[in-house]
């Protein structure tokens, strides 16, 4: 007979569902911030966002299907995912030796601007390094708890929970999906933000 | 590609809600095109030094 720990099915699906919820709230915050500054995000803004969505379905799978090592590796993967992304993303504009307004290298330093505007002294491509950072370490802490892994028998009772939760992610996944096909139809993203598809140029 | 890569998300959120375990595949091929995505979008054959 193995020691429960304090962590039950139930809770770790209410925890995963405020972290569903923290990612969903990190995305719309950039929608607020790239509609009210008027700055459409580039192809590694655009990656990063992919990559909280991804962790975001992670935590939905552990909602809607009840907690799962799987479930947390597929939040694990896009976090690494989008961490690489946002260490390039920062790496490229601490770099002096690369123009981003070329999009090469150059030979002598540069003044080399950062992407966007600040967020509490931040630009979210750093704060992209903090939040998947965040996530690979709560990741790895709540699978400690091995009790939220066991079977339950019963009905659900968290059913309209799980509803909420994939209804929030799907209306937010198309809505990404729409806003970027306005942006850039079926061809790759501009890289400094802009429209880059025919019917908008 | 990025709006393929967010589409195959949003069937994913789909198949989920229709209590489907195996939506988890179409966010795994997501994130192969956007690593197919970055990998077009570094350039390697003209600034593979500086950049890397």
């Amino acid at each position: 007979m193995t020691r429960e720990d304090g962590l039950s099915p139930d809770l770790a699906r209410v925890l995963n569902f405020l972290g569903l919820l923290a990612m969903i709230g990190v995305l719309l915050g950039a929608y607020v911030y790239q509609f009210s500054y008027r700055e459409l995000p580039c192809t590694l803004c655009q990656l990063q966002r992919v990559g909280m969505l991804a962790v975001a379905f992670g935590a939905a799978m552990n909602v809607v299907l009840g907690p799962d090592p799987r479930h947390y590796g597929v939040c694990l993967i896009s976090a690494v995912f989008g961490l690489g992304i946002s260490i390039r993303q920062s790496l490229l504009h601490i770099n002096p030796f690369f123009d981003t307004t070329s999009g090469q290298p150059s030979l002598v330093a540069t003044t080399n601007p950062p992407f966007g505007q600040p967020v509490m002294g931040l630009h979210l491509y750093v704060w992209g390094i903090v939040l998947f950072a965040t996530v690979i370490i709560a990741v790895g802490v709540v699978q400690l708890f091995r009790g939220q892994f066991r079977a339950v028998d019963g009905p659900d009772r968290l059913r309209r929970l799980a509803n909420v939760a994939v209804g929030i992610l799907a209306v937010v996944a198309v809505v990404e999906t729409i806003t970027t096909f306005m942006e850039c139809g079926f061809v790759d993203c501009p890289n400094n933000g802009g429209w880059n598809w025919w019917l908008f140029s | 590609m990025m709006t393929v890569t967010y589409g195959l998300l949003a069937i994913a959120c789909f198949i989920l809600w229709r209590r489907v375990r195996w939506g988890w595949t179409l966010v795994m091929a997501a994130l192969v095109l956007g690593i197919v995505v970055f990998a077009r979008d570094v350039d390697f054959s003209s600034n593979l030094g500086i950049q890397l």
